[in-house]
């Protein structure tokens, strides 16, 4: 880990909401001023309640949707000034998994022909060399390379989610963004892509944004975590950090709300309440006010920012909060995962993109 | 969605989706029958001057408004003009006004509705108020008054019918390229690097073909009614090349005298458009995505 690859300061993004005529009626304030950086060689996990603004959040990070403001710098370079074209040659480094393996894959086009995309575009292998290396691409994700001529529709979903995968690594991109990429798997299948993209991390060196909620995989997968709440981040630390000694009171309750979490006898942790909040008209002062079992009148005056070095946490209250009680089994959370990935990894490398036919 | 309800794999490997449609198709009788139907039509007209038996255009008083005999089995015209040739000859004209017009409405319209669909903003609104306008105006009256305007000729008529024609097709576009612009595939298709034409000519325009062949086909009928009923107000095929419309046009005065000059070309033109929907209907459930059950 050394220099951030990505950094994002201050970053908004608001979409305007219209009645039947077509005026605005206000905005849904997905994302509201996040700052925060991906050093690279790191897997950095956002996590959050749906609708929180994570996915709106991985899409800013790619500008793929444009913020109102705040800047994005990747690689050293401002990703808001560049012109499209510019734009459009930098996106060979920065890749994103989409979550829903059956919407992202171009139906009229084969397998060999969406992965060798990006080559042709990027200009990254001669023509006469691209079917070698699709096929090692499609190799290297767990597929056979005969499997190359066919259509998307023949395919299960974890095996489309491999070629989402191959198609991303195709332009040896050094950051990819994943947007909750297996939460639409089986589970059994969600363990051997989680360790394929943990091999993959971990032998190419990639820069990974895993968006998640499900906490079990993030606390396998990352090395730090980002909390979202309402477009907001509040708590950021590295994953063990987050995880044994939570701060923020949502993330308590977050991690508080895992199965198996509480154990026996059940846990002190006062479940969550009510929905979250609207982002059309959020709650003034601390977002999570409204929820929170803390709660002091400071907090509806002045919003908290995330304060901290390592281990960061937006909360008036942090300091005087008792500590959080450490998760009485250590790994509640990846219980079932680990014992599904060490299911899979036992029995020497299954046949590649058989296994996986849910 | 969990991977177990998705599609299974296919018994039938590295079946692209055209030869799925295909297959599909095929197993529509009435369809097969209307393309067999179409396919005929087009061989007499490719072949007229090697099965018509007469010329189309030799006239003969010695043989006027005669009933269908064996010498001339739909009878001779009021010029004692064979109307089996006559017919014949009348399928070149009547196909490809019907063929060619919807080529054309669908190199203006197509262009112009992805263009809508996909830039958004003023562009879309400028360009989605000029098809409504036209389609506000009947389809016929628009086309009689653009064939009259450019002049009588069966080119004017089917360029005619070809604008009149487009907005459809902008319409249809536009909309299917809306839809196609919200999915998950043309977000990674950016996402990867292609630039907004190469989105819509390689990733949009393929998936929106099934829709616009289908309305394609039904366009095709109803280009050749259209044709018919231009060539019957003398603004198509001139005299004295036949068309079916013009022979509908010249037997209204025989009705009842030599009613075989009106029935022979009406029935063309009957037996031509069910065809073209018949086929048109197969397309539609062969290529309908949610039809698995065939």
């Amino acid at each position: 880990m050394s220099e951030p690859i990505l950094e994002l300061r201050d970053v908004a993004r608001a979409f305007p909401v219209r009645d039947a005529l077509g005026r605005a009626r206000g905005a849904v304030r997905a994302v509201d001023g996040v700052s925060l950086s991906v050093p690279e060689g790191s897997v950095l996990a956002i996590v959050g309640e749906s609708g929180c603004g994570k996915s709106t959040l991985g899409r800013l990070m790619l500008r793929l949707i444009e913020p109102d403001r705040g800047a994005i710098r990747f690689m050293g370079e401002d990703l808001r000034a560049l012109s499209p074209a510019a734009l459009r040659r930098r996106r060979r480094d920065m890749q994103l998994i989409f979550q829903d393996p059956f919407a992202s894959l171009d139906p009229r086009m084969t397998v060999e022909q969406a992965v060798a995309e990006p080559l042709r575009l990027h200009g990254i292998v001669p023509r006469a060399q691209e079917a070698a290396r699709v096929a090692e691409l499609l190799a290297r994700v767990g597929l056979r390379p005969e499997q190359a001529r066919r259509w998307p529709h023949e395919f299960s979903g974890g095996q489309r989610q491999r070629i989402a995968i191959a198609r991303a690594l195709a332009s040896r991109p050094r950051l990819i963004v994943g947007d909750e990429p297996v939460s639409a798997l089986d589970v059994s299948v969600q363990a051997q892509v989680v360790n394929l993209l943990q091999d993959l991390i971990a032998e190419l060196g990639l820069t990974f944004v895993l968006i998640s909620h499900d906490l079990g995989v993030v606390r396998h997968v990352a090395d730090r975590v980002a909390v979202m709440y309402l477009g907001r981040i509040v708590e950021d630390g590295p994953t063990e950090a987050v995880f044994a000694a939570p701060r923020h009171p949502y993330t308590r309750a977050l991690l508080a709300s895992v199965p198996g979490q509480g154990g026996p006898g059940g846990g002190k942790v006062a479940v969550l309440e009510g929905d979250i909040p609207s982002p059309i008209d959020p709650p003034s002062g601390c977002r999570f006010r409204t929820r929170c079992p803390h709660a002091v009148p400071l907090c509806a005056e002045t919003t908290p920012e995330l304060e901290g070095a390592a281990h960061r946490v937006a909360c008036h209250l942090a300091d005087s909060l008792s500590p959080a009680t450490p998760p009485r089994e250590r790994d509640a959370g990846g219980e079932r995962l680990r014992r599904l990935q060490g299911f899979f990894t036992d029995r020497a490398n299954p046949a590649p993109s058989t296994g996986d036919r849910a | 969605m969990s991977a177990a309800t998705g599609p299974a794999v296919t018994a039938s490997a590295g079946e692209s989706p055209g030869r799925r449609a295909l297959r599909r198709f095929l197993r529509h009788r009435l369809a097969v029958f209307g393309a067999v139907v179409v396919l005929a039509f087009v061989l007499v007209a490719l072949l007229a001057p090697w099965i018509a038996p007469y010329d189309p255009i030799e006239t003969s008083w010695a043989r006027i408004r005669r009933p269908p005999s064996e010498a001339h089995w739909f009878g001779t015209d009021e010029n004692g003009r064979d109307v089996l040739s006559r017919l014949i000859w009348g399928a070149r004209a009547s196909l490809m006004a019907g063929v060619v017009s919807v080529l054309g409405a669908v190199l203006i319209g197509v262009p112009i509705g992805l263009l809508a669909g996909l830039a958004g903003g003023w562009v879309d609104t400028v360009i989605s108020r000029i098809a409504d306008a036209m389609l506000s105006v009947p389809f016929l009256i628009l086309a009689i008054a653009l064939a009259a305007f450019l002049g009588p000729a069966l080119e004017n008529a089917m360029l005619a019918i070809a604008i009149t024609a487009s907005p459809i097709f902008v319409r249809l576009a536009r909309g299917m390229a809306l839809d196609a612009a919200s999915t998950d595939w043309v977000e990674a298709a950016r996402s990867l690097g292609n630039p907004p034409w190469r989105t819509a000519l390689v990733h949009v325009l393929p998936n929106i073909v099934p829709p616009l062949l289908v309305q394609s086909t039904l366009a095709i009928a109803e280009a050749i009614i259209a044709e018919a009923s231009l060539s019957f107000l003398g603004l198509g095929q001139q005299p004295p090349a036949p068309s079916w419309g013009s022979m509908l046009n010249s037997a209204q005065r025989f009705l009842e005298t030599a009613p075989w000059l009106a029935i022979a070309p009406g029935a063309a033109i009957f037996v031509v458009v069910l065809a073209f929907n018949l086929m048109g209907d197969g397309l539609r459930d062969a290529l309908d995505p949610r039809g698995t059950r065939r």
